[in-house]
């Protein structure tokens, strides 16, 4: 008999009934096409109790859709996805958070655009789940950043019955779709952390929630000056490929280097905003040539001024027509830390819309149950 | 540790009521007001004014009133859809081109006809699917809407006409009309 292939001390199992509750799943087409982890009532007992919150609380409701999520709802969901009970209050925040964002309700998650939910992770929680936010923070291997992300997608396509093909019509969506969910670097920031900077007491936890298309690689390793480094972020933000709207916005996760080389230069987090919202300006003709100098009457989407439908953009009736700011305001570029302080290296995270007030966060509550 | 037990369902579908009830047909359209619900897409007007005079032509059908959708993502408001139920005899909404607005086209349709209008929603062919999967999350699995082949957005004034043309034999079906 050879046991060359089993640890000693490793658990028996029937590997095939494992099979076949998992085979069973994806029959019914209640999986992201990743297996899925079986959940009974008393599995689902061990969630519901790590919150004070009612099985029957609803935590979103989409009426074009005819459907709500319940608390008991996002706890088969988030089981299903792997997590473990201790982080069901984390992806309970995310749920407020998400109720919060004006796009999901309007059937963003529906669209061709293809967009997918990040959440964004700040506080003690970060630890106390093993919540990565250091290296390889966009990438795979941490449990709790893999299954709370995926918790959300999964709910999506159960509860609110948003499957490929049929109700989610995305024409190719994005690669953060399976699951896209960090933790802020605060412990090598600059600056406040995230939720600190909109109110939120610092030594509590909580999740921000957004809606994006596409992660950008910005390799910047050559430079101390931040202005350089400024217009680097700046040009990337402004390429003509994202826009789809009169402007775009856009989150920041600068790495721990290029955050201490801004934050050791003396600019806060409003000077790196100001910076990159004074320089992603695309010219009027930069537009003209790819289409997108007007805006549809209707829509307002962007579209070639020779179009019937064209009305001029706002750029236009400034003292500057010729020069098409990417951005609305400053403050549609939300910066954050991660990532590990080993390379100048950052990310540009293009988020959907022309947003420019407050984040979507909400608090994670309910951590002593 | 605890024994088998049931596999838990992560829908909630159960919870939801259905109602798939179509509202009465008129024995016929001659004179009837019909109401065009534009939900703000590329060419949506000129495609409903095509649909209307072809129901002119064919089945006598009286006046249209032209309605705007605050936002093509979503149902129409509840007060414009009772006001449309209210001032038509029966509706046309169009046009489903894009992921959200085909499935909320089609929900309009399925609203329409609760409060009793009957309604074709018109949306392109790419995106009957996700017109079908909103039909039953609305509990209304088998509610008819009709087909336009896509593209729409991008067609001109003559290729529209045909596009109305070609859907026709749908839309009087779906109203109950024998062409």
């Amino acid at each position: 008999m050879s046991t060359q292939s089993t640890t000693a001390g490793a658990p028996r199992a029937d590997a095939a009934e494992i099979r076949s509750a998992m085979e069973y799943y994806a029959r019914q087409e209640w999986t992201d096409g990743l297996p899925v982890v079986p959940v009974t009532e008393s599995y689902l007992a061990e969630f519901l109790a790590s919150t004070a919150a009612d099985p029957d609380e609803v935590l979103l409701t989409m009426p074009h859709l005819n459907r709500r999520l319940t608390v008991r709802l996002a706890a088969i969901n988030a089981a299903m996805a792997g997590c473990l009970p201790e982080y069901f209050p984390v992806v309970l925040a995310a749920w407020e958070a998400v109720a919060k964002e004006p796009y999901p309700k309007r059937g963003i998650w529906q669209s061709t655009t293809g967009t997918a939910p990040l959440l964004i992770v700040n506080g003690p929680v970060r630890e106390r789940i093993a919540l990565n936010s250091r290296g390889n923070v966009f990438g795979s291997g941490f449990r709790a950043n893999a299954t709370i992300g995926r918790a959300v997608r999964l709910t999506a396509i159960n509860a609110f019955g948003l499957r490929p093909h049929q109700l989610d019509q995305a024409t190719q969506a994005t690669l953060g779709k399976y699951s896209a969910c960090i933790g802020e670097n605060e412990e090598e920031s600059p600056w406040e952390p995230l939720h600190a900077e909109h109110g939120f007491d610092p030594s509590s936890s909580a999740v921000t929630a957004m809606v994006f298309r596409s992660c950008m690689h910005i390799e910047a390793r050559h430079t101390g000056r931040p202005e350089q480094l400024g217009l680097d972020l700046a040009n990337s933000i402004r390429r003509t490929g994202s826009l789809i709207h009169e402007t775009s916005s856009a989150l920041v996760v600068l790495g721990p280097e290029h955050a201490a080389l801004f934050g050791g230069a003396g600019w806060s987090k409003d000077d790196v905003r100001r910076h990159i919202f004074d320089n992603a300006v695309n010219s009027r003709a930069e537009l003209a040539a790819v289409g997108k100098d007007a805006l549809s009457r209707h829509t307002r989407w962007r579209l070639p001024a020779g179009h019937p439908d064209a009305v001029p953009d706002q750029a236009s009736a400034s003292d500057t027509p010729d020069r098409v700011p990417a951005l609305k305001t400053p403050s549609s570029i939300v910066v954050m830390v991660a990532g590990a302080g080993n390379a100048g290296v950052s990310t540009v995270i293009e988020t959907f819309g022309m947003r420019g007030d407050t984040p979507s966060i909400a608090q994670v509550k309910d951590l002593d149950v | 540790m605890t024994g088998p037990e049931k596999l838990l369902d992560p829908t909630g579908l159960d919870d939801r009521a259905a109602d798939d009830t179509l509202a009465p047909r008129p024995p016929g359209l001659r004179g009837l007001t019909v109401g065009l619900l534009d939900n703000t897409k590329p060419n949506a007007v000129p495609l409903l004014r095509e649909i209307h005079a072809e129901l002119r032509g064919r089945a006598g059908a009286g006046t249209s009133i032209l309605y705007t959708k605050d936002y093509f993502g979503m149902p129409a408001a509840d007060d414009l859809l009772k006001r449309i139920a209210g001032e038509c005899d029966v509706v046309v909404t169009a046009v489903g081109d894009c992921g959200s607005c085909s499935a909320a086209t089609v929900a309009d349709g399925i609203l329409l006809e609760r409060l009793g209008t009957p309604a074709v929603s018109v949306v392109s062919d790419s995106f009957l699917v996700s017109g079908g999967a909103m039909a039953k999350v609305q509990g209304f699995p088998g509610y008819a809407f009709a087909a336009a082949r896509h593209p729409v957005a991008s067609l001109d004034e003559k290729q529209i006409r045909e596009r109305a043309r070609a859907v026709m034999p749908e839309v009087l079906r779906i109203l109950g009309v024998d062409s």
